[in-house]
């Protein structure tokens, strides 16, 4: 790696340096109580796997170029200069972490793995070695935001299409529309996936419930995150802002995508919206009995798996458990407490990659496997597209022989007048 | 041979505490200075009042308990000993009302608090040749505790002889003088500290010291002012 290549990486190195981030780089003490907590070193054993481990890799650069000690006395902390191998090794450590921070719970300290991994994700950005499918994802979003008149109205001509089926699931007054767009005043904007199983169940649900709903016309997820790029995570974001502003809505209701809610929620600032996730905007109708659902639509136990970034790292743990309560009478938990549910795998990025990291997805999630069986449910219940996808990847390739399903397409399906 | 005692037990010293003290504050400034992370950094479920969990979290290590009970136990020897120790050494430099609330000797403990540091720094040695902490540790981590195991055992041997065998040629007021004069910048040190035989524990002791003050500001051990401003991000 030549001087000018390793100064401009370590310029976006530097750009990840605050306050926290520095608390995390200087103070692991290496005591091993995050062993247990990776599902990957849990799944496959390899020491490389561990949190600290994956730390230790950025903590190394760091050491090296961001510390005295780095020219002083490097050996100490065994400091580590950023070469092609080294871009490799931020590859393996990044890549295989799904950013659960299942760890941050174990860890003494709370060091944020994810967050030191966002390094090592922006250095493969800047050394053009990060999954290439991911920054093209990105980019397609953020042209989206930029020049959507362009695709106003294709995205017309097939929310059209969709609206027969939403009326199946809830029959409305003549007159009505099923799938309501850019209506300035609404109050929630519904901002879905590129997918009918987004938006059908969905719409039914709002117009049941009688809400002032419009459709956005943005994708929720964001692949800028995924790919770890501050500015098109931002960029993406903002489409999405900006909108609901013009719309001047009350509420921005996030779909089943755990890593859309958890930047809409913890990024997007103050703004004169709130920001909901639909399973809690769900639990709020149901508590204010503006839906009511059929308890005998759902067929044997049912379980939960809490997506991380909308639970652990973003709170919402009680009302998916409530609108389980109204679809079945037989719920089993699967773990006591839900911030210590193990990842299903697919986190990070990893699902959007796709086949590429099948193999990997399917290793390292052994240890979801058997907390999903060891529950007896038929049914596995998720609210997060990514956690739907792998669990329904580790479903085939494990023959568990359960249901996956998303807990919204279960309240639409079982709702009654 | 002289000279060289005299450079361990006095400016070596001074040299060692400049730099734990002036570089552990530069240090400290430079961190906090640096600009907030934009958005929350919590874990979910959130207890209120965070900042009491918090310190709970700093204090009594719970992820510990739960995870690695023994470890638990012995990291909680270490640190409440480490406390009591610091005491002890508050003490030689003057009486402190506070600490006598439950009356006792210089030195509290009656040698016990150095045995129990220094059995829980053989423990956390150990457990480090032990995979998979051996293939985490870097040699930092094991220079600190050897360092702590030296300085607590030469330390402890000055107590341990005093209490457990009759030793009388080097008292408490022995070490509170030579400290005191350091402390006002008139460095006197008393024969009983330099020249009887037990004085190699005292040298040694403080060299090891100064060792290790003089890589504190630099090493993990600033995990001590930084581990309740990182719990308080993850509690919220």
């Amino acid at each position: 790696m030549d001087q000018k290549t390793r100064d401009d990486l370590l310029l976006l190195f530097k750009s990840k340096l605050n306050e926290a981030m520095t608390f995390y780089l200087e103070t692991c003490t290496r005591c091993g109580v995050c062993t247990e907590a990776c599902h990957v070193y849990a799944s496959m054993g390899q020491v490389k796997y561990i949190a600290a481990y994956r730390a230790e890799i950025i903590r190394r650069l760091y050491k090296k170029y961001f510390k005295a000690r780095g020219k002083v006395w490097p050996t100490v902390g065994e400091a580590k200069e950023l070469t092609e191998m080294a871009v490799e090794e931020l590859f393996e450590a990044a890549y295989s972490c799904t950013g659960c921070r299942r760890c941050m719970v174990y860890c003494p300290f709370g060091i944020d793995t994810q967050m030191i991994m966002s390094i090592a994700k922006l250095l493969l950005i800047g050394a053009n070695a990060e999954p290439e499918i991911l920054t093209l994802l990105a980019d397609t979003s953020i042209t989206k935001g930029k020049s959507f008149e362009l695709f106003k109205e294709g995205f017309f001509d097939g929310i059209k299409r969709l609206e027969a089926e939403v009326v199946q699931k809830w029959q409305m007054e003549a007159g009505e529309t099923a799938i309501t767009v850019d209506v300035p005043g609404a109050d929630l904007l519904y901002v879905a996936l590129a997918g009918a199983h987004s938006i059908i169940p969905a719409a039914a649900v709002f117009n049941a419930a009688g809400e002032n709903w419009t459709l956005s016309f943005f994708e929720a997820v964001n692949f800028g995150a995924f790919v770890g790029d501050p500015t098109k995570t931002k960029l993406i974001l903002d489409r999405i802002i900006n909108e609901a502003k013009r719309l001047k809505v009350k509420e921005v209701c996030i779909c089943e995508c755990g890593t859309a809610f958890r930047v809409m929620k913890q990024l997007s600032g103050k703004q004169p919206f709130k920001v909901t996730s639909i399973t809690e905007v769900h639990a709020r109708y149901l508590r204010e009995g503006r839906i009511k659902l059929d308890k005998t639509k759902l067929n044997g136990a049912a379980t939960y798996h809490d997506p991380c970034q909308i639970a652990r790292n973003g709170g919402v743990m009680d009302e998916p458990r409530y609108i389980l309560r109204h679809l079945t009478d037989d719920f089993r938990e699967m773990t006591p407490d839900p911030k210590y549910n193990w990842c299903c795998g697919g986190g990070g990025g990893l699902v959007a990659l796709g086949e590429d990291t099948l193999d990997f997805r399917m290793k390292s999630a052994r240890v979801k496997v058997d907390q999903v069986t060891a529950t007896g449910a038929a049914v596995l219940t998720t609210a997060c597209e990514n956690c739907h996808t792998q669990l329904s990847n580790l479903n085939d390739h494990y023959k568990m022989g359960v249901k996956v399903e998303f807990l919204s397409s279960m309240v639409a399906d079982a709702l009654r007048r | 041979m002289q000279t060289l005692i005299y450079f361990i037990l006095v400016p070596m010293v001074y040299i060692a505490f400049a730099v734990f003290f002036i570089g552990t504050v530069i240090r400290l400034i430079k961190i906090f200075r640096q600009p907030r992370h934009p958005s929350t950094l919590q874990i979910f479920p959130e207890k209120k009042p965070t900042w009491l969990w918090a310190l709970h979290d700093t204090f009594l290590f719970p992820s510990v308990r739960r995870h690695k009970p023994v470890l638990w136990v012995f990291l909680l020897l270490f640190h409440v000993a480490l406390l009591l120790l610091i005491i002890g050494h508050l003490e030689l430099l003057g009486e402190f009302k506070i600490f006598q609330i439950i009356p006792h000797d210089v030195f509290l403990g009656q040698g016990y608090v150095g045995l129990i540091l220094s059995l829980a720094l053989l423990y956390f040695l150990f457990r480090r040749f032990v995979s998979p902490v051996r293939e985490l540790s870097v040699p930092e981590d094991y220079y600190l505790l050897i360092l702590l195991f030296l300085i607590v055992l030469f330390g402890s041997e000055m107590d341990w002889a005093r209490r457990w065998y009759g030793y009388e040629e080097m008292t408490v007021d022995d070490y509170q003088t030579y400290l005191l004069s350091l402390l006002y910048l008139k460095p006197d040190l008393p024969e009983a500290v330099t020249d009887y035989g037990h004085s190699f524990m005292l040298v040694l002791h403080v060299f090891f010291a100064n060792l290790f003050l003089l890589f504190f500001p630099f090493s993990q051990s600033m995990h001590s002012f930084l581990s309740l401003p990182m719990n308080k991000l993850r509690r919220g």
